[in-house]
């Protein structure tokens, strides 16, 4: 890696960015505004920290030092007055690409096969695919609770659930949440030798009929079956066993992503999934604008930098594929000099074919879930165990459990999910590819459950579906069956 | 061609003087052979025993201190003017400002340049238990390095101010004065391992491509600089056509210091890559007509003489 490259390349960018402020006048939007000298310097320098290749002190204080040189010189320019505020420093990125870096790889080179789906590995943490049912009813209040899945790992053990109200009582109406009329401490818990355990609930975040049921105290590793019982008296016995083979086993290839490489993909995932809601007039759309701009208008400088840096290859593949997308997304002025690649990756043209779809979207699915359940082996030092899949009429969701991430609380520069570094996807049994997007998470003792939000979401009923995690140094495919539950 | 000069880098360079307010009057700070001095204070060293004892310091004293502790800081070449055009405005008024931490709008409200630090720092949490004391003593490190933090950009936002403040003679002086700090030490890393390369190769470009258009009419984005590390003036050519020209520039970082701080850099339509023999108001220079062209030795001579010119220097040939 070429540090001292990539801090030139930087402050020559910086310089670029003084000339032009000196020409056009320090307050001008040409240096200010989203795609001035200011911004791009600004990305560019986030671009490189996150690929490890500049120190974050270095980068905050090269902004640092063009904001002081620009508010020492008189204004010439024909916008703004002396008092020029500057922006702040965009939050340092993370680790993330870095850590990725780093990490260790087990696996061999070749196809390695870790895990069955829902194989039960007890080392690893236990897996179960769960899909039941259990209606409940009390005071007044009706409804379905939805076990998709059951997952023990070191924090302890809980269900994956999604639950469903039959009844909008006026509690409801005035504003309580659905959550707190579930009676759950009316429900029970009992395992095969006796054991009882309670119940917590935990929200995964909107929407507010999904979380996690957490039991306590932990069951032993050992258990074969729990009986949940809910009120008035409907039990459902959920079995722990192992399964026994469900699917494919997870296909794991050795990719040589450079970090630049990797960077660029999940600029082009961001760009996949948010361009489309951007460009049209739906809320939330001029935020996505504002984020995706800066990106997408310095995408050419983003490309030398990390080559200057020595990150990304001038050989590699991946700025021409990034070229097409763009003239695809009709995002123009992205300034990159290769010419757009004829061949994509297939999931990034599913969806581009999505988008070009000029027929409306077929109805959606009727609500329903799924229980799923595979642990995938290590990707860049991140396991993930994918854990239930749920549709409603806001939308698709698959549910994860990641190990091995670094907690990241604050949103990445260029809406880049620093906290979430692999890229996941999904194939419908249609052959339609879903990107995924983080909606929520929850962390529990360096674990962190994440309902990931499909884009575009489900339109059909799918009786199985491929699932692609990919890092820097590897990607996982596994084909799981599904069998859909539906809410009466 | 290749004779290194013996002659000091600001040989080329006339003194320069700036007035400042200092106690109840207007004091002269003079710049002379690559030193400043305070002509209104005949014993600085003992003026600053005495503040230390709690007298009040004077602002010459402190513009001289901050003169030495920016002597190799490379943020003067990032925020220093890029050419005699570049005009940087910063008042004693504006100082005083930001000191009191008003800043005037002349700060960014980000990065290093916090407001005065306050009184010392209370912490809420009482002390009681092992645990607590611990936390506590945890919290008062913290908060003890933060507030040093905070007082080491405090003063480097003052002193930069400041500096800024004595005007272009002797923000370029002070430019030539960090290069050559750095110039022959370009291989050595910092603490955190950091090369002063990029930011000398930047300081380069950002003042060579404006003279670069002025002496071939080159867009200076199409100007590619890099610093010359070998022995010799270095190289300076043109390549490609159109979109796609370039002038690439191989220049060692000492070029800033001898030559484009005395304001030497373009004589009469050459560009001045070397000095062969420094002085004022006379000097031998390696210049180039053309670029790819053999360099040519000139005698230089500028204008005025005195030390009256001396913020922005003219030379003839």
């Amino acid at each position: 890696m070429n540090r001292e490259g990539a801090e030139t390349y930087l402050r020559l960018l910086a310089e670029s960015g003084m000339r032009e402020a000196l020409a056009h006048g320090p307050g001008s939007p040409r240096t200010w505004g989203p795609a001035g000298g200011r911004a791009k310097m600004t990305v560019v320098g986030q671009v490189l920290v996150m690929v490890g290749a500049l120190d974050t002190e270095t980068f905050e204080e090269i902004v640092a030092d063009f904001d002081l040189a620009l508010n020492v010189r008189p204004l010439r320019g024909p916008v703004g007055q002396r008092t020029v505020i500057a922006a702040p420093v965009a939050s340092p990125p993370a680790k993330a690409f870095q850590a990725v870096a780093a990490a260790r790889v087990s696996m061999p080179r070749s196809q390695s096969v870790r895990s069955r789906p829902g194989d039960g590995d007890t080392r690893a943490g236990r897996f179960v695919p769960v899909g039941l049912t259990v209606p409940f009813h009390h005071a007044g209040v009706g409804g379905e609770l939805h076990l998709l899945s059951y997952a023990h790992t070191g924090p302890g053990a809980r269900f994956i659930v999604a639950w469903g109200m039959r009844t909008q009582p006026l509690q409801h109406m005035m504003g309580m949440q659905r959550l707190d009329l579930i009676p759950f401490d009316r429900f029970t818990v009992t395992d095969d030798r006796g054991a009882r355990y309670q119940l917590d609930c935990v929200l995964a975040g909107h929407p507010e009929w999904t979380g996690e049921l957490s039991l306590s105290p932990t069951p032993p590793r050992d258990v074969r079956w729990l009986d949940v019982t809910a009120p008035p008296s409907f039990a459902v016995r959920v079995d722990l066993r192992p399964p026994g083979p469900a699917g494919d086993e997870a296909q794991v290839t050795q990719t040589r992503y450079s970090p630049g490489e990797r960077l660029l993909i999940v600029l082009a995932e961001r760009l996949l999934t948010t361009a489309p809601d951007a460009q049209q007039l739906r809320p939330g759309a001029e935020r996505m604008r504002r984020q995706l701009h800066p990106m997408a208008t310095n995408l050419g400088d983003i490309v030398a930098a990390l080559e200057t840096a020595d990150v990304l290859s001038p050989l590699s593949p991946v700025p021409a594929r990034l070229a097409t997308l763009c003239a695809s997304l009709d995002f123009d002025g992205h300034g990159l000099a290769v010419p757009p690649a004829l061949k994509l990756p297939e999931p990034w043209l599913s969806l581009l074919a999505h988008y070009q779809r000029r027929k409306p979207d077929p109805p959606p699915v009727h609500e329903g879930y799924a229980g799923l359940a595979a642990d995938l082996p290590e990707i860049d030092g991140i396991r993930l165990a994918l854990l239930g899949l749920h549709h409603t009429g806001e939308g698709s969701s698959l549910h994860v459990l990641a190990r091995g991430l670094i907690p990241e609380s604050k949103p990445g520069p260029l809406g880049i999910d620093r906290g979430f570094p692999l890229s996941i996807w999904l194939r419908d049994s249609g052959g339609r590819w879903h990107a995924t997007r983080p909606a929520d998470r929850r962390w529990t003792d360096g674990e962190c459950t994440a309902r990931l939000h499909l884009v575009p979401p489900l339109t059909r009923p799918t009786d199985w579906v491929e699932v692609l995690a990919s890092g820097q140094s590897a990607e996982v495919r596994i084909t799981l069956p599904l069998r859909w539950g539906y809410p009466s | 061609m290749n004779e290194r000069p013996n002659d000091p880098w600001f040989a080329s360079l006339p003194g320069c003087e700036a007035q400042l307010p200092c106690g109840s009057g207007r004091h002269v700070v003079r710049w002379e052979a690559g030193e400043l001095r305070l002509a209104d204070h005949a014993d600085p060293e003992a003026e600053l025993v005495l503040a230390a004892l709690g007298g009040e310091k004077a602002r010459c004293v402190e513009v001289a201190q901050a003169w030495g502790r920016h002597a190799e800081d490379l943020t003067v070449l990032a925020v220093g003017p890029r050419g005699p055009a570049d005009e940087i405005v910063v008042s004693w008024e504006d100082v005083d400002a930001a000191a009191q931490g008003g800043g005037r709008g002349v700060l960014p409200s980000s990065g290093p340049w916090p407001g005065p630090p306050h009184g010392p720092m209370r912490l809420a949490v009482p002390f009681s238990g092992p645990p607590v004391a611990a936390a506590v003593q945890a919290a008062a490190r913290r908060a003890q390095a933060h507030r040093a933090e905070a007082e080491q950009a405090w003063q480097r936002r003052n002193d930069m101010l400041s500096l800024l403040a004595l005007g272009h003679g002797f923000q370029t002086r002070l430019i030539g004065q960090v290069v050559t700090a750095h110039a022959d030490r370009r291989d050595e890393r910092d603490e955190p391992g950091r090369s002063s390369g990029p930011a000398l190769t930047a300081a380069l470009a950002g003042r060579l491509a404006p003279v670069a258009e002025q002496w071939l009419g080159i867009d200076p984005d199409q100007v590619v600089v890099s610093l010359h590390r070998a022995e010799g003036w270095g190289s300076v050519e043109l390549a490609g056509r159109g979109e796609e020209r370039r002038l690439l520039v191989s220049l060692p970082a000492g070029w800033l210091a001898r030559v484009w701080a005395p304001g030497l850099a373009l004589i009469g339509r050459h560009l001045v890559v070397a000095v062969q023999r420094a002085g004022w108001p006379d000097a031998r220079v390696l210049a180039l007509s053309a670029p790819g062209r053999e360099p040519v030795s000139l005698e230089a001579h500028a204008d005025g003489g005195s030390s009256g010119a001396g913020d922005r220097p003219h030379w003839e040939i």
